[in-house]
């Protein structure tokens, strides 16, 4: 298959769930800021659906053969535990300073909104840095020092099926139905939850743009083996490995592509083309729905926050191997330890900056 | 409508505008009214959210301009 099957179908999907996440205000951020202000769980139910969706999904396509999550970069044999949770954690600190995590500014920036566009800026840059530049030495010499070898993988499945004698598949079949049914059951307990299809719809949604995600690399890219190399690959991706959604270093490589598109060995990737597809998707929503509005910086301190917080997601993000799609919903789809270790990770560091700006606003009022 | 205290909370996004009249409603009366104005597109989704969970009544609110202008009365 061409590299367009590969970059369109990923333009779509991430055009489907950027109008969806518009649509019904999917927003991780938001989900912990609900949940930890209010005690309002509505999002943070949707956010657990979609990562029910994506599990039962994925490994459907596991145990079905049409994909291996294997040769993914989550469920790796390399367990970086110090980077899950230092990274994650000041991840979270970012999402929160930056009024969402990376999906959500690329949502914002579909609906006008201008500080999620130095958000998107800084966080590129950060990630960049993080990925090959002065954090990267950080990240690779101190942070990822910390490391066990988890052979012969970090995923659930075969860390039990090496202890137990019993099948991967087998693992894979039994965690997928108990954590993604519990994940169901507890998301629907909720009456309001039950009542409200846009709850549904941006859970559902996003839990099937990530399974289909891993349709399009996994599936339309994969080249089993590669005439020039003679190696397996997958085609139109950074990593070289099977990607599905994942919203940080796609933001770094979309501006090195801009910066280097004179450089014709720099094709549209599959990343790029996944964050590019959701700004329009969410600006397609907006326009129809006469929601696009212009938004911009209240103050400096504002500013400030915006600028920390996308830095901070932008080395979070990259030194955690991903966000709170990329870990939380993608990650998680392959039960990785990692992923499971970075979405709590995320959710303590948004929570207690949030418990911080409660007590800033004390200050202020 | 009348209020005893106003809550300029424009050009915040969220989690700002509904941390800071949380805090603000903390140090008011039973009875009395927050007015806060938001520009956050998510604003009013958001104060319903917490009216409903914290027992803080949303009296009213409103657009204009792009700006939403609601009414919180303290429990």
């Amino acid at each position: 298959m061409s590299a367009a099957y590969v970059t369109w179908g990923a333009f779509a999907l991430a055009f489907i769930f950027g109008a969806v996440g518009n649509k019904t205000d999917f927003c991780t951020m938001g989900a912990v800021s609900d949940w930890v202000n209010m005690g309002h769980t509505g999002r943070m139910r949707m956010w657990l659906l979609a990562i029910a969706v994506a599990l039962l999904g994925s490994s459907a396509l596991q145990l079905a053969g049409v994909v291996d999550l294997s040769k993914s970069i989550y469920p790796g044999p390399n367990f970086t535990w110090l980077s899950y949770l230092v990274g994650g954690f000041l991840f979270g600190v970012g999402m929160t300073l930056g009024s969402g995590c990376g999906s959500k500014t690329l949502i914002r920036i579909g609906t006008g909104n201008l500080k999620s566009l130095i958000v998107y800026m800084f966080l590129g840059i950060a990630a960049y840095m993080t990925l090959r530049g002065l954090f990267g030495a950080f990240r690779v010499g101190v942070l990822e020092k910390a490391s066990l070898t988890l052979a012969p993988g970090q995923d659930l499945p075969s860390l039990l099926a090496g202890a137990s004698g019993m099948a991967k598949a087998t693992w894979t079949a039994l965690l997928a139905a108990a954590i993604g049914g519990a994940l169901v059951a507890f998301a629907y307990a909720s009456k309001e939850f039950r009542s409200s299809f846009d709850y549904t719809l941006g859970g559902v949604v996003t839990g099937l743009v990530v399974v289909g995600g891993w349709v399009v690399s996994g599936v339309l890219g994969h080249v089993a083996e590669d005439p020039n190399t003679l190696q397996e690959a997958f085609v139109a991706t950074n990593s070289g490995r099977m990607e599905s959604f994942s919203f940080v270093s796609p933001l770094a490589y979309t501006l090195e592509y801009l910066m280097l598109w004179t450089d014709k060995s720099k094709i549209v990737t599959y990343g790029i083309a996944s964050a590019l597809g959701v700004i329009a998707g969410s600006a397609a929503y907006a326009l129809a729905t006469r929601t696009f509005r212009w938004e911009g910086f209240r103050d400096a301190e504002d500013t400030a926050n915006h600028v920390v917080g996308g830095i901070l997601m932008g080395f979070g993000g990259i030194t955690a191997l991903g966000c709170t799609i990329g870990q939380a919903i993608t990650g998680i789809s392959t039960l990785a330890l990692g992923s499971i270790m970075t979405f709590g990770a995320i959710v303590a560091g948004a929570a207690l900056t949030m418990k911080y700006q409660y007590w800033r606003a004390e200050r202020l009022t | 409508m009348n209020f005893d205290k106003e809550l300029d909370a424009r050009g915040l996004n969220c989690p700002l505008p509904i941390l800071r009249a949380k805090k603000a409603l903390t140090g008011m009366q039973a009875g009395q009214v927050l007015k806060v104005l938001a520009t956050d597109p998510g604003a009013v989704k958001d104060f319903q959210n917490f009216a409903r969970q914290t027992g803080n009544e949303l009296l009213q609110h409103a657009e204009a301009n792009r700006e939403f202008t609601l009414y919180m009365k303290r429990k």
